[in-house]
């Protein structure tokens, strides 16, 4: 039965070409990590953790809004248009420290599709992976690389 | 014999797998109260048919009433009253035979649990049922499932070869528990390759052969037709043996293919030729029947090329053949 | 067999007389048996005992070495909170674990009368195809939440009892007060439940379909792999919302300070449809086949 068969070919080959083509159209579509949405998410996320850090040092009393970290995000993929998951990911922040003074520095981070991203400052500025409180115990700098995630919807 | 609602009416009923039909066009009736047959060899589709039965398998056309029932208007309640196997019956291998019971007793309708001894003690696994079944016999399972059938309290026992995988006691126990359930009222409709069984417990008989009806009536009525029983023959001279039955035109005799003489007749007629071999100084040295006459009618019957010897063959003139039982 | 037969000789009077269950009280009854089934079975029992007792050995392997999860989320913050074992649980086990589990007993279920040749002995007793499915996809179900409510539990008493109920770290880097901590670590597990019984729903679908327990077992696994993979390789993000896997990223929000839904209303949307056609697919195949093994 020589017809069916073909026929069915015909449809499956139709199918598996309409997939593809709605995949490739849907994938040139709208993404869900763009710009403004991790930098509304680094900014606040990073201001948290770095009063926390502070706090930890023994400066306490620093409030997020006297942080109030900026950051300046890109993807450092030529043709990416500063959107989608990666790797390449670099903020650039600059916030207020505890003394007053600007401070600023570059964060590499790795987003993922699903809206969650791990960012890792750089040790000159927010220190090493390891930090000793005022009291002298030895914790987790909750700066030095940090989880978040933003809505994807 | 056919008054009020049959057990089981079956008209024009077919089921095709693929290219292959299965149950080509099969009409059959089992009356309340008798023990019913279904013969044939293994492909005839006798399984089939009694899967449908059960609603397993859905017909492709045809209907089939059980009790007055179709499953398309009662759905599962078709099957109130009726219950057997189907092949040989299977069971949770990791719950015990009073567990399985229980279960089945549950999805039937409760209350049946109070019974489980009393059908465990008519099978005799009384003593085993705390058992898993994984561990069972193939006998033990088969007893099992009599069991599991009688639970439903049937007023229609179906049985597929129900003595199939048993050892020769398992078998005579096997019958001596279908007459015995039968001798009480309760219709069986038993299938069977075997037509010694079917001989021994049924009433009718309907023998299939790929998916077709080739012979519906009574036993009596096939005993009737039965050709010339079969023995083998063996004499001091085969030879001349086979010479002298061309004077004996009711004997049939030709050379046996596992060696000897194969002699077909009626035993008067036996007896007439083998006085004649002696007379002619040829020694009978065995002479043992190898197929009985209802068992050589079934070969005749269901084997591919039926020989010439018996009439018609049932498909081409069912009319001559059908119709005892309504 | 050597008693009288004293049964089945009495005629039963018309079986339309006896008062009997409605449909619903027999998808119970049906679904009691599929209970007491699997609770017969090594391999449940085995699953349940290993979601009980793994949480406490994983929090024991990871106290003993330096080197943190990182790369799951909560994974740099095992040692510093015991609320944060829960949840590196749950970040890691979306990814095969959720899914074996389930498909453990739901792609066996209905496959499983299909190896033991069960099919014929309860589909003619008293209960039509369509009890025994819906009883079955229950049970497949009531496996699925409890592996679920064990393995949350366990993980939650292993971190706190271990570890400590030190305050959490959110996702936006702020501490959460530890009394609330436990419940939201309760409320992001329980948020996996609709994929959960998504995945279910396609090992109900994959064992109906091939009649075979290992395939109802590894292709929930094998699919939910694919999904993770397109996931991962980027690709089209509309699709990915339409992929059982991500509903089981939902929990983030809740893990936010400020909470956001959207990826939970949309997963469960997700989920319920999945779980919709598999059961329509399964349902359909059950009542259409014919049982012809056994």
């Amino acid at each position: 039965m020589p017809r069916p068969t073909s026929n069915r070919l015909i449809r499956a080959a139709v199918a598996v070409g309409a997939v593809t083509a709605l995949t490739a159209a849907l994938a040139g579509c709208a993404t869900d990590v763009t710009r403004p949405r991790v930098e509304a998410s680094v900014g606040p996320v990073f201001t948290n953790l770095y009063v926390q850090q502070q706090a930890l040092l023994g400066r306490p009393g620093l409030t997020p809004a006297a942080v109030a970290a900026k950051p300046d995000c890109h993807r450092s993929t030529p043709g990416s248009h500063d959107r989608g998951a990666g790797s390449d990911w670099i903020c650039q922040v600059g916030w207020t420290d505890a003394a007053g003074r600007a401070q600023n520095g570059k964060f590499e981070l790795q987003v993922r599709s699903n809206g969650c991203y791990q960012a890792g400052g750089p040790t000159k500025i927010v220190g090493p992976v390891m930090i000793q409180t005022s009291t002298g115990k030895n914790v987790i700098n909750p700066v030095f690389e940090f989880d978040g995630c933003f809505d994807t919807t | 014999m056919a008054v009020g609602v049959p057990a089981v009416e079956a008209s024009g009923l077919v089921k095709r797998f693929g290219g292959l039909i299965a149950v080509d066009h099969v009409d059959l009736r089992v009356d309340v109260g008798e023990v019913y047959g279904i013969l044939g060899p293994n492909g005839a589709g006798k399984t089939t048919f009694l899967r449908m039965l059960f609603g397993l398998i859905r017909p492709d056309a045809g209907t089939l009433r059980v009790f007055g029932r179709t499953w398309g208007d009662a759905g599962p309640s078709m099957l109130d009253g009726v219950a057997g196997f189907i092949e040989s019956p299977r069971f949770y291998p990791y719950l015990s035979g009073r567990r399985n019971l229980n279960l089945l007793a549950g999805l039937d309708r409760g209350g049946a649990d109070s019974r489980i001894d009393e059908v465990l003690d008519v099978v005799d696994l009384a003593r085993r049922a705390g058992d898993k079944v994984g561990g069972y016999s193939f006998g033990m399972r088969q007893r099992l499932g009599v069991a599991a059938s009688l639970l439903r309290d049937p007023r229609l026992l179906v049985l597929d070869e129900p003595a199939n995988g048993l050892d020769p006691a398992g078998i005579r126990d096997m019958r001596a528990l279908v007459k015995r359930l039968a001798a009480g009222g309760l219709t069986v409709l038993l299938s069977s390759h075997n037509m010694d069984e079917v001989e021994e417990i049924c009433d009718n008989v309907t023998i299939m052969r790929t998916g077709r009806v080739v012979y519906h009536g009574s036993i009596d009525q096939l005993r009737a037709q039965a050709p010339d029983p079969s023995h083998r023959l063996m004499t001091s001279d085969d030879e001349q043996a086979l010479r002298l039955a061309a004077g004996h035109r009711a004997v049939a005799v030709s050379v046996h293919p596992d060696g000897g003489l194969a002699l077909r007749a009626q035993a008067a007629d036996a007896d007439a030729y083998i006085i004649a071999l002696g007379r002619s100084n040829l020694a009978v040295r065995a002479l043992h029947l190898e197929i009985a006459p209802l068992e050589s009618l079934f070969f005749m019957l269901t084997e591919t090329d039926p020989e010439a010897g018996f009439g018609e063959p049932a498909q081409t003139q069912p009319d001559t053949l059908t119709g005892v039982t309504s | 067999m050597t008693t009288p037969a004293t049964t089945a000789t009495a005629p039963v009077p018309p079986a339309t007389a006896c008062p009997r269950p409605v449909g619903r009280g027999r998808v119970v009854t049906a679904y009691r048996w599929e209970i007491t089934k699997l609770a017969a079975q090594a391999r449940t029992r085995a699953t349940l005992a290993v979601c009980l007792v793994a949480p406490f050995v994983f929090v024991v392997l990871l106290d003993r070495q330096d080197r943190l999860p990182k790369d799951t989320l909560y994974g740099r913050w095992v040692h510093a909170s015991g609320f944060a074992t829960p949840l590196l649980v749950l970040g890691f086990a979306a990814q095969w674990v959720f899914p074996l589990l389930t498909s453990l007993v739901a792609g066996d279920i209905f496959a499983s009368e299909d190896q033991h040749g069960t099919w014929k002995t309860i589909l003619t007793r008293s209960h039509s195809r369509t009890q025994i499915f819906w009883a079955k996809a229950l049970a497949a179900a009531t496996f699925a939440v409890l592996l679920l409510a064990v393995l949350a539990l366990s993980c939650l008493a292993a971190g706190v009892l271990l570890v400590g109920h030190q305050p959490l770290e959110s996702l936006s880097g702020t501490l959460l007060p530890s009394g609330r901590t436990a419940g939201l670590v309760l409320a992001a597990w329980a948020s996996t439940l609709p994929p959960l019984l998504g995945f279910t729903a396609l090992g109900i679908m994959l064992s109906v379909l091939t009649r075979s327990s290992p395939a109802g077992i590894v292709g929930p696994i094998i699919l939910g792999l694919l999904m993770q993979l397109y996931a991962f390789l980027n690709g089209a993000d509309t699709i990915r919302h339409l992929l059982l896997v991500t509903p089981f990223d939902a929990w983030h929000g809740l893990l936010a300070a400020h909470p956001y839904y959207g990826p939970l209303r949309d997963g469960t949307l997700v989920s319920v449809g999945y779980i919709l056609i598999c059961l329509a697919i399964a349902y359909t195949a059950l009542r259409r086949r014919d049982i012809t093994g056994g």
